[in-house]
């Protein structure tokens, strides 16, 4: 089942499918580009697994573990990253 | 061989321990500036070692070499067209696989490297266990342990640079893509090779598959038709991986940064969850976390407020002491005036801010940034620092305004994109500091009322928040949410801390202190020349019809421009008494628009010069001439809203 990173519940078990960069900004030149590759540079590349720790509140940002090591993501970032929920 | 300077760089990941292993390599020979052009700053530092003068340029922490930030941008041309003799890349061994990502870009730059694998003692308490002789074969560089902290491994570490330079380290090993991206990324960098350009051949094919701006700019204005075959190449790996180039070669590193890690570490993970997880989860939890943080904010607000206070008044009576000693031998003549009154009241000013707020608010903030309580701080606050267009990394030098502007603005650098870093400054400069609320407190929450006092934190925290994002829509560029790394806590390196304090203590000294001294020998100046009277005059206008204020009001305004709390101490000068209760013309509604624009009117000198040091003199200007006006449309404004009420 595909998700959405922000619809993940803590400790639910995913893998990245692929990140939707293209949004219908005005007047933002290249935008999407620096946004993708932000999160891919910090290791959201398509295929690898994560686990959702927590969320903030408030629509706050989500915890997650990738790659050995913890990051949190904005809400807004991670409703652009599309999941495969593992079992 | 080499002889005489040799220059090294340090690169390597956020709070991977870097500044700690600077430190320890440069002791006091320290200077920190900006990079060129740059508001980011540059750690160099002077090593000598057997005989070798040792340079050290501290890069800044990063995760990439790409152009996401300007950070970024820095590292990888200092690294390519600087050609430092060898690149220090500092690795955190308890998150090793991120690390290496930014190993394998160090080595596609071709620069000699020596693999600093440092926090090893994290490493061990959780269970990680690394070969480093092995990934020192795999990487084709020396691999040296490090625990920086206790110095573990820093001499083992200078001696491998200074062998490497010695030796002429050539380029570090290659890693190979898959099969398909290896054959273009060959392809490609054939034909790059033809190019004169500063970078390896090889890094600018890949950088050009991975549409990297700067270097497809540069490349169009040599070879145009470079871009297109490379374009060409890029579209054939797209289709047969069905991702983006750029994302394909992106996730292959990080392919080849796993399987080394996998290749050399072994874990056993403890079976206890440790202290720092338990002590994560507490503060970073939903309900909980937020009763921690307000404690720990507001002590630190506290400690910083109690301590500056203390030693600033300790400042002003020792400087009230040198002021008598001044006048017993210079007398009270112009000439003794204007010196006093404008280079040493100048001098005053800038020592009064610096040692008592500057330091203990440096001290502080790398305890929590070393700590690694500040990236749970951002957690927590992302949602609401959003409102106002920023992310959760802003509420920090937010908070700190309160106490004052200066460091706050300083603060700022925290952010990573030049344009989150303008919009923080912006909204930081419009947070009520120390000096601005003992004018709310002492004029309006003394002789209004405190609920007016309150009120009027209110309205600025609106205008925080309605500036916040009109700035926010008008500023070009893209916005960026909020992605970092949550490293885990950790003892912070008291001495590291103490050094970087003390070094930008230094260099705010030097930059901030010329600017505050003219600036309150100009004011002296036309004070001694008797022009003061006449300059209220001229802003009667403004003052009088506008806002409804008496004339002298003028005068007020100008020496706040120095520090805001003179605007209430010149007040009370001026109109012969500190009692403002009894004052004809100077009711309860002047007390509130005056006190509305003093919080609003203008970021004060220091604020100024810091402005200028980090963002350059015409947003500097530009952000203090806004602010006047808007102070002054605002002022009017309440003025009049104040008498429809009849107050």
């Amino acid at each position: 089942m595909e998700k959405r990173l922000s619809e993940l519940e803590p400790g639910e078990i995913g893998v990245i499918v692929s990140i939707q960069a293209l949004t219908n900004h005005r007047h933002r030149r290249h935008h999407g580009w620096g946004f993708q590759k932000r999160l891919e540079d910090m290791g959201l590349t398509p295929g690898t697994g994560i686990t959702v720790v927590k969320s903030a509140p408030f629509h706050g940002p989500i915890e997650i573990r990738v790659r050995g090591s913890r990051l949190a993501i904005g809400r807004g970032m991670a409703r652009r990253i599309l999941v495969r929920v593992e079992k | 061989m080499k002889k005489g300077k040799i220059i090294i760089a340090l690169a390597g990941n956020a709070n991977v321990g870097k500044s700690v292993i600077f430190n320890h390599l440069t002791g006091l020979h320290q200077h920190i500036g900006n990079w060129p052009g740059k508001t980011v700053e540059k750690a160099e530092g002077t090593l000598h070692f057997k005989g070798h003068t040792i340079d050290v340029i501290d890069l800044p922490g990063i995760y990439s070499l790409s152009t996401f930030s300007i950070e970024e941008l820095i590292s990888r041309e200092y690294i390519a067209v600087e050609n430092p003799d060898l690149v220090i890349n500092v690795v955190d061994a308890s998150v090793l696989e991120r690390n290496l990502f930014f190993t394998l870009q160090l080595m596609e730059l071709e620069a000699p490297m020596v693999v600093a694998l440092n926090q090893m003692d994290m490493a061990k308490k959780k269970g990680i266990k690394i070969d480093h002789k092995k990934l020192e074969k795999i990487l084709g560089a020396p691999v040296v342990p490090t625990v920086a902290p206790n110095r573990t491994g820093i001499y083992e570490l200078t001696q491998a640079s200074v062998d490497a330079v010695e030796k002429g380290a050539g380029k570090p090993g290659r890693i190979r893509y898959g099969e398909e991206v290896e054959t273009r990324i060959e392809k490609l960098s054939k034909i790059v090779s033809k190019l004169q350009l500063p970078y390896p051949a090889r890094w600018a094919a890949i950088k050009l598959l991975e549409e990297d701006d700067e270097i497809k700019r540069r490349i169009r204005q040599l070879d145009p038709s470079i871009l297109l075959a490379a374009e060409k190449l890029a579209k054939e790996i797209e289709r047969i991986h069905g991702h983006s180039c750029s994302t394909v070669i992106t996730s292959e590193r990080y392919e080849i940064a796993g399987r080394i890690t996998r290749e050399v570490q072994q874990i056993v993970p403890p079976t206890k969850l440790p202290m720092r997880d338990r002590l994560h989860a507490l503060t970073t939890h939903k309900i909980l976390g937020y009763p921690i943080m307000a404690a720990v904010i507001l002590s630190v607000l506290f400690a910083i407020f109690s301590f500056g206070d203390y030693t600033s008044q300790l400042l002003s009576t020792l400087f009230e002491h040198l002021h008598c000693i001044c006048e017993g031998l210079f007398g009270t003549g112009i000439l003794a005036t204007l010196i006093w009154g404008g280079i040493i009241e100048g001098l005053i000013a800038g020592i009064t801010i610096a040692l008592p707020y500057l330091i203990p608010f440096y001290l502080v903030l790398y305890f929590l940034e070393d700590s690694g309580y500040l990236s749970r701080i951002a957690f927590l606050m992302d949602s609401l620092m959003h409102k106002i267009g920023l992310h959760g990394k802003a509420f920090i030098p937010a908070m700190l305004g309160f106490g004052c502007n200066v460091p706050a603005c300083l603060g700022c650098r925290i952010m990573e994109t030049e344009r989150e870093r303008l919009l923080a400054t912006f909204v930081v400069t419009l947070v009520p500091c120390a000096a601005t609320s003992v004018v709310i407190l002492g004029l309006v929450g003394a002789y209004v009322g405190v609920q007016w006092a309150l009120l009027l934190y209110l309205i600025d925290l609106l205008i925080i928040l309605a500036l916040g994002r009109v700035a926010f829509k008008v500023l070009p560029g893209e916005s960026t949410g909020l992605i970092m790394e949550i490293h885990d806590y950790r003892i912070p390196h008291l001495e590291t801390i103490v050094k970087q304090a003390w070094f930008r203590v230094k260099e705010f000294i030097k930059m901030a202190f010329p600017l505050i001294i003219v600036g309150s020998f100009i004011i002296k100046l036309v004070d001694v020349l008797g022009l003061l009277e006449l300059i209220a005059d001229i802003l009667s206008p403004v003052t009088v019809v506008w806002l409804g204020l008496p004339v002298i009001t003028g005068i007020t305004l100008i020496f706040g421009v120095l520090r805001k709390e003179l605007t209430l101490l010149m007040l009370s000068t001026l109109l012969g008494t500190t009692d403002f209760a009894n004052v004809p013309g100077f009711g309860p509604r002047e007390m509130i628009v005056f006190t509305l624009v003093t919080m609003l009117y203008i970021p004060c000198i220091s604020t100024v010069a810091v402005l200028v040091k980090e963002q350059g003199w015409k947003r500097a200007l530009f952000i203090t001439f806004f602010e006047i006006a808007f102070a002054i449309v605002v002022g009017g404004i309440a003025y009049r809203l104040l008498m429809l009420t009849g107050m």
